[in-house]
């Protein structure tokens, strides 16, 4: 048995990028553009924390809402220990290539400070114990996220493209949290600790209260949207309108993860049929989808972005197989796609930086000014190709294996699944060698290059070597030397992510040396792809004919569609609306109030007592007072007149209270009453002494309307006080001397029993301050009619 | 406005004054309260307005040139406007801290108090008697700057409006 994680060093890992994040301004101050190593110190502290937790396994928690089960949880195991080493360790090369990238540039403590806080999120997703935690932390990514893409804010792609990445990881995150709380309410806590500690439990608690299938869409949709999964897929090339090293941190390697270690983390409790059958169609019709598009992409950012969907799609499907193989094909994948789509981003932005350009028409031959990142693109693109024996290989082969072994267990339309998983790695071998390709041939002769900075080619040499290193191990395992740590590690991974019941087998990968179904499908599928590549401007060409065909694939409609409609729905609706009379405002209030309450009572199915209490005859005075001062009003011929009508109305109420030994609300009644008054005799002047005629049936709609809103007043009156009203006022009677040492059971109510009440009624009053006075200063600057 | 309503308010002034202290410093055993004295607060100093006007007030009684309290705007041109705002800016950090400091009370004393918590200790004052000390009469205080400062900066922007 592992020892437990020690709670203080998962606070400190996931708060330390928080602290730092919020002294990069002064650091910036003081160390200008070496702010980038600084940060990278962070991550570095960050990542040695992250080795040390590796050998531990369970949570650490303090209790933050006791009654709903909500705790600051925090959970260590192989998958966390994978995704935080990646959040850290590719975070150190970022800031170390950003100090080249960014080097003078404006903007750089927003920038450091929103990496840095963007970190600690996805640290905090990724070792969160508790699911209220792990939204928290995942819905700060997004923030962070959005802040990064619009991190070019005068331009008008980059403030689109920021707020379309926001509202769909955001809108998807909703979905996520509902999912969330469908799941805690089925078993019976927030604590995802105590949820895998017991995952068999837990899944029977989900299938016993018939949620399963709703849980693992909603969840899916938090994951899809996240990781950029099909229809969803929409925002992640526009988030390539950011600095190129915030694409390969957030973009590639980590936040884009988010949405698949979610899928890990949850694995074991839900997996199912229903997870199957969801999960691996939407994974490999992404992956399919995405890796056509990035054959068309025009710019090096743009293919790569569609090869991240394309890829993700992969992992997806891998988890989305019910067998220890498609396991094993998310993991590893997750593992191998950050090492060189990381590498491969930041080779796009050394080759921009150098040449200037980022069209893919526009380059050419460059291994002879930069042969060292040609290195690095060739081992980097040939593992995203699947190629052998690059370590995108392995990956690749897991997932022929897992579609393989499910179609041959489910026959029938099962077989498409391998199916496209071959047609869709044929053409990720082309955007593979298409990428590439920029390296070699011939030069173009209007080409200018320029020689980059070392720490701009130093991060994207280490990731290579990563990746150089995954796939070598294939080869040593083939001659009988595999590396056991790695594959001790990715084992312990692989586990985390299993479901309890199954027999998990020490994981292992290696060159094939012998023909398998995966290996025969490896070869039809490098076969294609090279000999598609040989004519891949023919390819192209039909695959844009058939994209202008079909525009549904760019998807960008369907959410250009709702995001622009909505403004226009909310334009029309403004118009309706806001006319600019008092009394349209008025009426629409009052209609929605009646709505709501009245469609609330008809839900809850509200018993209205009609036993009414009897009135002594000095209480009917009173309150025929009342009435008479309350039909004056709406008859006075002017608004004086009106407002002396009101204050009867007012006065006779205070003298109700006073009848009914209320002092103290009396009292207030009196005040208002006064303040209310003296409003009034300031305002008066100003106010139009003449509406204008209304319309018989505008006079008869608003009449209807007020006295259906009096039913409603009466109703819930009744309703409230016909409750056994005696049982809580006798309550706070008892115990308003003893606890509270005040005699004046109102006033104890009103700052003691239910302060907390109190503190939002004065927040109240002093938002309505704020709002009066901001609407006078903009009325006085003319912003409003 | 008129002679009679300045003299009037001449004498309700300061009566007013005295008797919204005696309602907040009363609120927990008799009629009264932080919310009651706030407002009663606000409208005897909104009769000082009606009496003197806004200039008048600001001029007169606060010794300060009229000046604007918002760039551009004449009609919010009172330094006493900024005054109410920071009153119930004040006033709702107090109400806030005060439910903070149970809490903190709580974490020293290691007996767990949840937010705005609030007890009260009885003492003896010599020659006055039985004095009760309630630690919501704090709360209170920021109900009654909030309400105070919120009514006068409504009724100070709309009236000289």
């Amino acid at each position: 048995m592992q020892p437990t994680p020690d709670l203080w060093v998962l606070v400190a890992l996931v708060g330390l990028p928080f602290a730092a994040a919020a002294a990069t301004p002064a650091v910036t101050r003081a160390i200008g553009n070496l702010t980038a190593y600084y940060a990278a110190a962070v991550a570095a502290a960050c990542f040695a924390m992250v080795v040390a937790l590796a050998g531990t396994h369970g949570g650490a928690a303090v209790t933050w809402v006791g009654p709903l089960s909500v705790s600051v949880g925090f959970y260590v195991d192989g998958l966390a220990t994978l995704v935080g080493a990646l959040a850290s360790g590719v975070g150190v090369l970022v800031f170390c290539y950003s100090a080249g990238y960014m080097r003078d540039e404006p903007g750089q403590t927003k920038y450091y400070a929103t990496m840095l806080a963007f970190m600690g999120s996805m640290l905090g997703v990724v070792y969160a114990g508790d699911l209220v935690v792990l939204f928290c932390f995942w819905e700060l990514t997004s923030v962070a996220s959005f802040l990064l893409v619009g991190h070019y804010s005068e331009t008008r792609e980059s403030r689109y493209a920021a707020r379309k990445a926001f509202l769909v990881t955001v809108g998807g995150g909703l979905f996520m949290l509902v999912g969330f709380v469908l799941l805690a309410s089925a078993v019976g806590t927030y604590s995802l600790t105590a949820m895998l500690a017991r995952p068999a439990a837990a899944r029977s608690a989900v299938e016993n209260a018939g949620l399963l299938l709703p849980i693992v869409t909603l969840v899916g949709i938090g994951a899809a949207t996240k990781s950029a999964q099909l229809p969803f897929h929409v925002w992640l090339p526009d988030a390539m309108a950011a600095p190129t090293p915030v694409s390969a941190f957030l973009h590639s390697a980590t936040m884009v993860k988010a949405g698949v270690f979610l899928l890990g983390r949850l694995r074991p409790v839900l997996i199912g049929d229903d997870w199957t059958h969801l999960l691996v169609p939407l994974g490999l019709a992404t992956m399919l989808v995405a890796a056509i598009l990035a054959v068309c992409a025009s710019e090096l950012k743009e293919l790569l972005a569609y090869s991240t969907v394309s890829h993700l799609g992969l992992i997806v499907a891998g988890f989305g197989f019910a067998n220890v193989v498609g396991a094993e094909t998310g993991v590893f994948h997750l593992l191998n796609h950050a090492t060189f789509k990381a590498a491969l981003f930041l080779v796009a932005g050394l080759v921009t930086h150098a040449t200037g350009t980022k069209r893919l028409d526009e380059l050419g031959g460059l291994r002879r000014d930069l042969p060292v990142t040609a290195v690095i693109t060739t081992v980097a693109a040939l593992g995203m190709g699947g190629v052998p024996p690059f370590n995108g290989f392995y990956s690749k082969e897991f997932l022929y294996e897992a579609s393989y072994e499910m179609a041959v267990h489910h026959g029938g339309l099962a077989w498409l699944y391998p199916l496209v998983a071959v047609v869709a790695s044929v053409f990720t071998l082309v955007y593979a060698l298409r990428f590439c390709s920029i390296f070699f041939g011939e030069r173009p002769a209007t080409l200018d290059v320029h020689t980059p900075a070392r720490s701009l080619v130093l991060p994207p040499v280490v990731l290579a070597g990563a990746a150089a290193l995954l796939g070598f191990g294939g080869i040593a395992a083939l001659f009988g030397a595999p590396l056991d740590g790695l594959e001790g590690f990715v084992g312990s991974v692989v586990a985390a992510t299993l479901p309890p019941d199954t027999h998990a087998h020490a994981f292992h990968y290696a060159l094939p040396d012998h023909i398998a179904p995966a290996v025969t499908m490896s070869g039809l599928a490098l076969a294609g792809g090279a000999l598609c590549f040989l004519r891949w401007r023919a390819v192209r060409t039909v695959v844009r004919a058939l994209l202008d065909g079909a525009p549904v694939l760019r998807a960008d409609c369907w959410y250009d569609r709702l995001v622009f409609g909505a403004n226009e729905a909310s334009a029309r609706v403004q118009r309706a609306l806001w006319t600019g009379h008092l009394r349209t405002y008025a009426a629409w209030t009052f209609a929605g109030v009646l709505v709501l309450a009245g469609f609330g009572y008809a839900a809850a199915g509200l018993v209205v007592p009609l036993a009414l209490p009897s009135l002594g005859i000095t209480l009917s005075v009173v309150l025929l007072a009342a009435v008479v001062g309350a039909l004056a009003a709406v008859r006075a011929p002017s608004h004086v007149a009106g407002v002396m009508a009101l204050s009867v109305v007012g006065f006779a109420v205070t003298v109700f209270f006073v009848l009914a030994s209320a002092p103290d609300v009396a009292l207030t009644q009196v005040v208002v009453e006064t303040v209310t008054f003296v409003v009034f005799l300031v305002v008066l002047d100003k106010l139009p002494s003449y509406y204008g005629r209304i319309t018989r049936s505008r006079a008869a709609r608003d009449a209807v309307l007020s006295v259906l809103v009096g039913a409603l007043v009466t109703v819930t009156t009744l309703a409230a006080t016909g409750a056994d009203p005696d049982r809580i006022a006798g309550y706070f009677v008892e115990h308003a001397v003893p606890d509270a040492g005040g005699h004046n059971v109102v006033n104890v109510i009103l700052v003691d029993f239910r302060g907390v009440d109190t503190m939002g009624e004065i927040s109240v009053i002093a938002m309505a301050a704020v709002t009066v006075l901001t609407l006078i200063v903009m009325r006085e600057r003319g912003e409003t009619p | 406005m008129t002679l009679i309503l300045r003299t009037v308010t001449r004498v309700v002034l300061p009566l007013g004054f005295v008797v919204s202290f005696a309602f907040f410093l009363q609120g927990h055993n008799l009629p009264g309260g932080g919310f009651i004295a706030g407002v009663l607060t606000a409208s005897v100093v909104a009769l000082a307005y009606l009496a003197y006007g806004l200039d008048g007030v600001e001029h007169d009684v606060l010794n300060r040139e009229v000046q604007t309290a918002v760039e551009h705007v004449e009609h919010v041109q009172h330094g006493i406007v900024r005054d109410y705002q920071t009153l119930y800016a004040a006033g709702l950090a107090l109400a806030v801290v005060a439910g903070l400091v149970a809490i903190l009370y709580g974490v020293l004393t290691g007996t767990h108090l949840t937010f705005m918590t609030q007890t009260y200790r009885s003492i003896t004052v010599p020659l006055y008697g039985h004095v009760e000390l309630a630690s919501a009469v704090v709360f209170d205080l920021g109900v009654y700057a909030v309400v105070v400062g919120a009514l006068l900066t409504v009724i100070s922007v709309v009236g000289a409006e």
